[in-house]
């Protein structure tokens, strides 16, 4: 629809304000119709995208060392390999900056330590990955880990969230309706990517968990279903607010059948800060929540989940533990602390996360200076 | 075309895919005397609705024996040693059931690998899946490929309710495994 015309340059005289030839002499116009030609083409999730250009693509490519062709992804049933330039164009279309880009990949290798998103993007589940960054890059890159941390409102929560989604869509050509078949989907698919809170953490950050050393850039993913609050304000008892989460932790709808749930839980700093002071560590919480996210084996049964070993009517007044083992309750610190409220969020499938952070990959520190004294000289031109 | 646009990198475009000249395998007259291969996924009442169209097609359409496998995964085609079992150890095969979103895209390719290994092969999936398997089937490169559907759902389906399904699906499935026609539009 927005083919422009041969004779545009001739300038913007006779042209209509509302339809007929792109106006080529106003650069707004043009915009616009390069935004209409990347939908055109089938490239976007619905949103407009940033165009990927050879330029655009070779300044992404040096923040990274990694090479253009190098593949960092397949998916052998599609014959379909994603390669380090193609993120790199769907990085730029999501509205990434160069500097998010060793993000990014950090992301994507994350989320393919995960053993469910394999079948992930394809299914019916139509699960999101949620992101989780750690370390100084937070601060660096304005990644919100404040008030209002699932979005939306920062540029790098937003689109490095966005170019995974862009990634998968146009990588692996798993498009809604077609390959890809979510039969609901989530509020926020492609846009849950949040910094760590760990100046307002009492414990240590998610990434050292994850296996990487303190002060290290760390991205940590897993693949979500949904999120569901919990909001109280109203105690100051650690067991009191651990009740209120293991309440939740423990929903049938959320259990598939097969032994058991998955689920973790985004603490608001002031939760987290409730559970500092009372001495209580990270492996403290996740024991306690283990130990308490329990239905009684009857309650499923009657709620029709009648394949999985724990729905048995004889089962009635036996409790069965609804999450897979304490250590499988991710627990992450993020938000503002000024209310207290927290986030159960659900992974996909069985699998709660692989438990293993991606150290961020910079170029080397001589490299990223030279880039960094250079771009006030080419902005200059 | 405005030089803006032709700048435009296409972020669809990766490294080359592999896949052949597809052709579908030549079929038998009819099904007698053949042996059957059966490759199921992991789906609920997949290996069920197998095993029914098995005891069909050797109760009355004279096939010989039965050779039933089931994939380890439902996203990706069978592993290569499950497929050249099959090869050797059948002479037709029948896969399904395609009851979700990854799995009846991988069903689709799993029916084209055996076709280009010289097997006749006929899919059926859930027809609440027609969009992803044949968006499969493009991605495969062979966008006009054939299966067969049942009425979504199965997973669901007591032992003769899969029975049923699978007595009503068994002349599409003899049909496309022996069908001349079929061939020869190939």
């Amino acid at each position: 629809m927005t083919s422009p015309p041969a004779d545009a340059a001739g300038g913007s005289g006779g042209s209509s304000p509302q339809a007929g030839p792109v106006d080529t002499a106003d650069p707004a116009e043009q915009a616009k119709a390069v935004i209409e030609y990347c939908y055109d083409q089938g490239w976007t999730d619905g949103l407009p995208v940033v165009p990927a250009t050879r330029p655009g693509v070779d300044a992404f490519l040096a923040t990274t060392e990694r090479s253009g062709d190098e593949i960092i992804g397949s998916a052998p049933h599609l014959g379909r390999s994603i390669t380090v330039a193609q993120a790199a164009a769907n990085a730029i279309m999501a509205g990434c900056k160069p500097e998010y880009f060793p993000v990014v990949l950090a992301a994507w290798e994350a989320l393919n330590l995960e053993r469910s998103v394999r079948g992930g993007w394809q299914s019916t589940s139509g699960p999101s990955p949620l992101i989780v960054i750690n370390g100084p890059v937070r601060n660096r890159l304005d990644i919100n880990y404040e008030g209002g941390v699932f979005g939306p409102g920062f540029r790098a929560n937003a689109t490095i969230a966005r170019a995974i989604g862009l990634i998968v869509r146009n990588g692996y050509g798993i498009r809604p309706h077609e390959l890809e078949q979510a039969t609901q989907g989530l509020p926020g698919r492609w846009s849950v990517c949040l910094g760590e809170n760990e100046e307002a953490s009492p414990w240590e950050p998610l990434s050292v968990v994850g296996g990487v050393e303190p002060g290290v850039d760390a991205v940590s993913a897993v693949l979500i279903r949904t999120c569901e609050y919990v909001d109280n304000r109203g105690t100051d008892s650690p067991e009191a607010v651990l009740a209120d989460f293991a309440d939740t932790l423990a929903r049938i709808g959320a259990y598939l059948g097969g032994g058991h749930s998955s689920g973790g839980v985004v603490l608001g700093p002031e939760h987290a800060q409730l559970f500092g002071r009372y001495g209580w560590s990270r492996s403290d919480v996740q024991e306690w929540l283990f130990e308490h996210a329990v239905r009684d084996r009857g309650d499923l049964a009657a709620a029709g989940k009648g394949d999985a070993p724990a729905a048995d009517p004889a089962a009635a007044g036996t409790p069965f533990r609804m999450l897979p083992s304490a250590n499988d309750i991710p627990l992450i610190v993020a938000g503002a602390a000024n209310a207290a409220m927290s986030m159960v969020f659900r992974p996909f499938g069985w699998s709660p996360w692989s438990g293993r952070s991606v150290p961020v990959a910079w170029p080397d520190a001589g490299a990223a200076g030279a880039t960094a004294g250079s771009a006030p000289a080419t902005g200059g031109l | 075309m405005n030089a803006v646009f032709d700048s435009i990198i296409d972020p669809t475009i990766g490294p080359a895919n592999g896949h052949g000249v597809f052709a579908l395998a030549a079929r038998p007259d009819s099904l007698s005397g053949l042996r059957v291969g059966l490759l199921a996924n992991t789906k609920r009442n997949a290996e069920q609705f197998l095993d029914e169209v098995g005891k069909i097609l050797t109760g009355q359409y004279g096939a010989a024996a039965v050779v039933a496998r089931k994939k380890p995964d439902i996203t990706n085609t069978a592993p290569a040693p499950m497929l050249e079992d099959l090869r050797t150890g059948s002479d037709v095969v029948v896969v399904g059931v395609g009851d979700c979103g990854s799995c009846s895209a991988s069903a689709v390719a799993d029916g084209i690998v055996l076709e280009q290994s010289g097997v006749p092969a006929v899919v059926v999936t859930t027809d609440a899946f027609v969009a992803s398997a044949s968006a499969m089937a493009r991605v495969r490169g062979v966008p006009d490929y054939k299966y067969l559907t049942v009425p979504h759902p199965m997973a669901n389906l007591t032992a003769d309710g899969v029975r049923d399904k699978a007595e009503a699906i068994i002349p599409g499935i003899v049909g496309m495994l022996t069908s001349q026609a079929m061939a020869a539009s190939a």
